[in-house]
């Protein structure tokens, strides 16, 4: 056995997985060689040396312990809240956050989102539009004589709406209910008189 | 272990009190500071609250929580090899010097001699893989096969660790180890 391989099997040896037949050739080879023997005393005084729990107090143990635990009622606490998001503070965040998302979601699809005006989505009102709205989605000419009309009198009725008055009407439901009965009036005497439609009954 | 598993703090309290001072003594092989490895063995068992639900019952739970000790350990030494690299680049640093031979344990120098004190610095200088076998087997105790398993390699490949491990110690420590034998 060359010096090489005795010091991997005086390894093995320390780690007790060295077999019979590699032990006795080692130990062969350690009675005719001294520096192999000396590594040996090297080997063992320095596995002496490695301790194995690092020499902790019972003082410091307990105290390891007590962090732990605190460590771990946080963990808890945290595990609990994520398991019931809406229960305390949580519970608000995520209703907030719903809302949030469904407002966003609401006024994409549903209000900014640029749509055709639908006269059909437009309220009635006492003086006589909700016939005249309800031909003109069946008619498209009548329906685009109407949308012409209504576009301009939303004009003069909302100046700061001068882009695009119609979509200011579709992205606020309660525009036409927010008209006072003079405007709506405007409105029908100018279909009236622009196209000899509506007017108050 | 199965009632650690169905969440009880009381088990796991248990097998914390079994295994805390396996796992510090890991840990402490690894990172070579008390301090280091007081906050890695917190950070072994928190982590291994978090996973005993996939905790795998055909595997023993020592060899299960070294595994979280060697990762937890190799993964903290990686981060602090970068942050020396970053500092040495950065002139302002302060750059602490390290004292040969101080022990840094916060309980005191009086209880840890010179030569203990030189071994736990020379056994930090290994090659992360090297100290974590040697952490298992020498300071453990475990047996080859068992720290192959906690480290994911065979039984060769922890008994050669092992082998160029303690070379490379024994090389490092001789002159002292030889004042001492003598």
């Amino acid at each position: 056995m060359r010096c090489r391989a005795a010091q991997r099997r005086l390894s093995d040896e320390l780690d007790g997985t060295l077999d019979p037949g590699r032990r006795s050739r080692l130990e062969a080879h350690l009675r005719v060689c001294p520096a192999c023997r000396a590594y040996r005393g090297g080997l063992a005084r320095l596995q002496a040396e490695v301790r194995p729990e690092a020499g902790r107090s019972a003082e410091y143990w307990a105290g390891f312990e007590k962090r732990l635990e605190a460590r771990l009622d946080g963990e808890e606490a945290g595990r609990r809240a994520v398991e019931r998001p809406f229960a305390g503070r949580r519970r608000v965040a995520w209703a907030v956050a719903g809302l949030a998302l469904a407002a966003v979601a609401a006024a994409w699809f549903g209000l900014l989102r640029p749509r055709p005006i639908l006269i059909a989505d437009w309220p009635q009102d006492e003086y006589g539009l909700a016939p005249l709205l309800l031909e003109a989605e069946a008619d498209p000419e009548l329906g685009r004589a109407v949308e012409g009309e209504i576009r301009a009198s939303i004009r003069e009725i909302a100046p700061a709406a001068d882009a695009d008055a119609a979509a200011l009407a579709a992205a606020d439901p309660l525009f036409w209910e927010g008209l006072s009965e003079e405007e709506l009036g405007a409105i029908a005497a100018g279909l009236e008189r622009d196209n000899g439609l509506g007017g108050p009954k | 272990m199965d009632e650690a598993r169905r969440g009880g703090r009381e088990a796991f309290a248990e097998l914390v009190r079994r295994h805390e001072r396996r796992v510090y003594g890991v840990c402490f092989r690894m990172a070579g500071d008390h301090a280091e490895a007081d906050d890695l063995a917190q950070e072994v068992f928190l982590t291994a609250w978090r996973a005993i639900g996939s905790f795998r019952r055909n595997s023993s739970f020592y060899t299960w929580i070294y595994r979280i000790a060697v990762n937890t350990s190799l993964t903290h030494l990686k981060k602090k090899r970068r942050e020396k690299a970053r500092a040495a680049f950065d002139e302002n640093a302060a750059v602490p010097v390290p004292v040969p031979g101080a022990p840094s344990s916060p309980e005191g120098s009086s209880a840890l001699n010179e030569l203990k004190g030189r071994v736990d610095e020379a056994v930090g200088s290994l090659p992360a893989h090297f100290r974590a076998s040697f952490a298992l087997v020498a300071g453990e105790g475990l047996s080859h096969r068992d720290a192959a398993r906690v480290l994911g390699c065979s039984e060769n490949c922890v008994a050669w660790r092992m082998h160029k491990a303690r070379k490379l110690l024994r090389a490092r420590l001789r002159p002292f180890l030889e004042e001492v034998g003598s």
